[in-house]
């Protein structure tokens, strides 16, 4: 069925009766939320002391904030990680049909991954890779 | 073909001379003698001399019209090397790094000006724009800087998404990439279907905001005036032409004329009426001279798209005229403007006095940009109107623009009425007779094109 | 599945993206919507390249009508990722100057 018949046979449904239901529930699952949440917050004990609010992980003693910054050179290897591993993607359409394309596909692949191997070179030569300070 | 390879292979090379030379002042004689070799190479692929012989499946056609724009553009990318390239050492620690970059840029405009494919297109304008947003960003303790590059690289990748939208809805329509059988397709049609136009119109707003067309402009100022000013003196020319360039390729006159459905000069004549108003008006009122020529730029990418909007032998023409006429111009006014300690109008105050010979040069490059006769200006103005008389219609478009370019005559002589009839000490940086020699060469280069324009035209059809 | 429903669902999912670009303030959700954008037209691509290919396939099983529409995509994708690389490294460069992605925070160059 195509989207302008949809759209074309909306008007004929438009009755207030037919649209009763759908409100009905509507307002029964915002109501029963609604009516839940303030049931649970009233009704609910309250003991706010510090070892109940504290961070719960298998027992073990929290240490340290989440929010550290971390080095700057674990986000340039995520970078190249992306850079490199997106690549390969042009892998797929030559290894399907290696067969066919012959000898001039497996130069052109040749000159790819020289490209490639060109910049494996250049950034380990800047030193990108360099995980010691 | 030489020019796409050996770009993107100079590229590397530039790339490696970072490892490998340890003194950073023979880099830009690298580079430039690396853009003396992509110039020639060109120039031999011009006249039938390719040095590669690949099957392109029609990928990328050559014809005369890009590979003279490949010319323009390298060769501006050399005067502007060799004129600012000392400059281009001062902005930073990875001075191999920006030549590879220029080069990486000069491989996208290269397969923009010979794209026949819409991959190509896209590919073209992202090895194009991907280099400039590293370049916009590279004072990378400078906060106008990073806000400069920031707000470029979304606005670009935006108009990338908006781009590629556009070419989706094509390929949906005609169902191939291949720019000429688009253009059958367009021809053919009686009716052409939702999905081309509205392809179509995604193009024209994704390739409006490449060249900073008017409603789509908002970026360019900022970018423009955050940028260390080296790489602003890059974007603002070479760059924009490019994009222009491409912009023509894909507007061609088939694909336009053809689908009634829409009404495409009215379209750009819309977008020249506002690019001129805005980039006009606005440049009047700027205090900085490096910020008005960001404005100045918008309203002179107003003038290049009539170029769009004949879509005439003459148009084309026209536009790489005008392509070479604006970039020296804006070079030259860029090389002297990094020179100055002052960029704001005040800065400029008795330059006259302390150094007659750029005051000169600078004042003949500025001529150029509005359009004084005996200036190349003047002759890509006229070409760029003229194609619009000879489509005979809309002629009350020629008289806006020609208003308007009275109007921009204004603030070009602000900067000379500074520079020769107020007081001041203009401060600038030292000198050397080297740049000096090179402002002449390119102030001659402006003069001779405006007094003989037909010598570049006759080039062009040998 | 009709082609229309592509159509609809790859618009949708674009409308969002630009909405997203034009009023979200964080550097990096724009970011995402920009890349919600760009898959959004991978989508369409496909969905295109199989609509013609279907007949094609079906009258010749050697035919490659529409295989360009899916190398489109690889295509969107690898210089997406280089886009990626590039953005991100441009995100934290103005992070670390100011410890923020608020691009509010952009107003220097305002007159």
């Amino acid at each position: 069925m195509h989207i302008t018949g949809l759209l074309l046979d909306a008007p004929q449904a438009n009755t207030a009766a037919n649209y009763l239901p759908i409100a009905l529930q509507l307002l029964f699952a915002l109501g029963f939320v609604a009516t839940m949440m303030i049931v649970t917050h009233l009704l609910g004990p309250k003991r706010k002391t510090a070892d109940k609010l504290a961070t719960f992980t298998s027992g073990i003693e929290t240490h340290g904030n989440a929010r550290t910054p971390m080095a700057i050179k674990y986000f340039l290897v995520a970078i190249l990680f992306v850079l490199f591993d997106v690549e390969v993607i042009f892998f797929y359409p030559y290894a399907v049909n290696f067969r066919a394309l012959g000898w001039s596909g497996f130069y052109s692949v040749l000159m790819f991954v020289g490209f490639f191997i060109v910049g494996f070179f250049y950034i380990i030569k800047k030193g990108a890779l360099v995980w010691e300070d | 073909m030489n020019a796409i390879i050996l770009s993107a292979v100079l590229g590397v090379v530039m790339m490696f001379s970072s490892v490998f030379v340890k003194n950073k002042s023979a880099l830009k004689h690298i580079a430039a003698a690396g853009l003396l070799v992509l110039l020639i190479a060109n120039i031999a692929d011009t006249y039938g001399c390719s040095l590669f012989k690949i099957d392109l499946h029609n990928m990328l056609r050559f014809d005369k019209f890009g590979l003279f724009f490949n010319t323009i553009g390298i060769g501006a990318t050399l005067i502007y090397v060799v004129l600012s390239g000392r400059d281009i050492e001062k902005s930073g620690n990875y001075v191999a790094e920006y030549f590879a970059l220029i080069f990486f840029v000069l491989c996208g405009l290269t397969l923009l000006t010979s794209f026949g494919n819409l991959l190509m297109l896209f590919i073209g304008i992202e090895i194009l724009s991907i280099p400039l947003y590293i370049l916009t960003g590279s004072d990378k303790r400078n906060l106008k800087s990073n806000e400069a590059a920031i707000k470029y690289f979304l606005m670009g990748s935006f108009s990338t998404g908006i781009m590629l939208m556009g070419i989706a809805l094509i390929y949906g329509g005609t169902g191939s990439f291949q720019l000429e059988v688009v253009r059958s397709v367009f021809a053919s049609y009686k009716g052409v279907s939702f999905l081309e136009i509205a392809g179509l119109l995604f193009l024209l707003v994704a390739m409006a905001f490449k060249v900073s067309a008017a409603p789509f402009h908002f970026w360019t100022p900022d970018v423009y005036d955050g940028a260390p000013s080296v790489f602003t003196s890059f974007m603002a020319t070479v760059v924009k032409a490019a994009a222009f360039v491409a912009f023509i390729r894909l507007f061609d006159a088939r694909v336009t004329e053809t689908s009634a459905a829409v009404d495409w000069k009215m379209l750009f004549s819309i977008l020249i009426i506002s690019t001129l108003l805005i980039g006009n008006i606005t440049a009047v009122f700027q205090q900085s001279v490096k910020r008005m020529l960001a404005y100045s730029s918008i309203a002179q990418a107003g003038f290049m798209l009539f170029a769009l909007f004949s879509l005439n032998d003459m148009a084309k023409e026209g536009l790489l005229l005008y392509a070479a006429a604006y970039s020296l111009a804006t070079i030259g006014i860029f090389a002297i403007l990094i020179k100055m300690k002052d960029v704001s109008f005040e800065g400029y105050n008795g330059l006259a006095k302390t150094q007659p010979l750029l005051a000169a040069t600078n004042t003949i490059f500025l001529l150029s940009l509005a359009g004084i006769p005996l200036t190349a200006g003047f002759f890509a103005k006229y070409y760029m109107l003229a194609s619009v008389i000879k489509t005979g219609s809309y002629t009350w478009l020629v008289i806006f623009a020609v208003l308007f370019a009275a109007v921009s005559a204004y603030y070009y002589f602000r900067v000379i009425q500074a520079m020769y009839f107020k007081n001041g000490e203009a401060q600038t940086d030292t000198i050397t007779p080297g740049f000096k020699a090179g402002m002449v060469i390119v102030a001659a280069i402006i003069v001779i094109v405006g007094i003989l324009p037909q010598t570049i035209l006759n080039w062009f059809y040998f | 599945m009709p082609i229309q429903y592509y159509i609809a669902l790859a618009a949708c999912l674009f409308c969002i993206g630009i909405i997203g670009v034009l009023t979200r303030r964080n550097a990096i959700i724009i970011f995402m919507c920009i890349e919600l954008m760009l898959n959004a037209t991978n989508l369409l691509l496909v969905a295109f390249s199989k609509m013609y290919h279907g007949p094609a396939f079906a009258a010749d099983a050697t035919s490659t009508a529409g295989i360009d529409g899916q190398l489109f995509v690889f295509f969107i994708m690898v210089v997406a990722a280089a886009e990626v690389s590039v953005g991100l490294a441009i995100i934290v460069m103005m992070y670390r100057n100011v410890h923020s992605v608020d691009i509010n925070f952009l107003n220097r160059l305002k007159n």
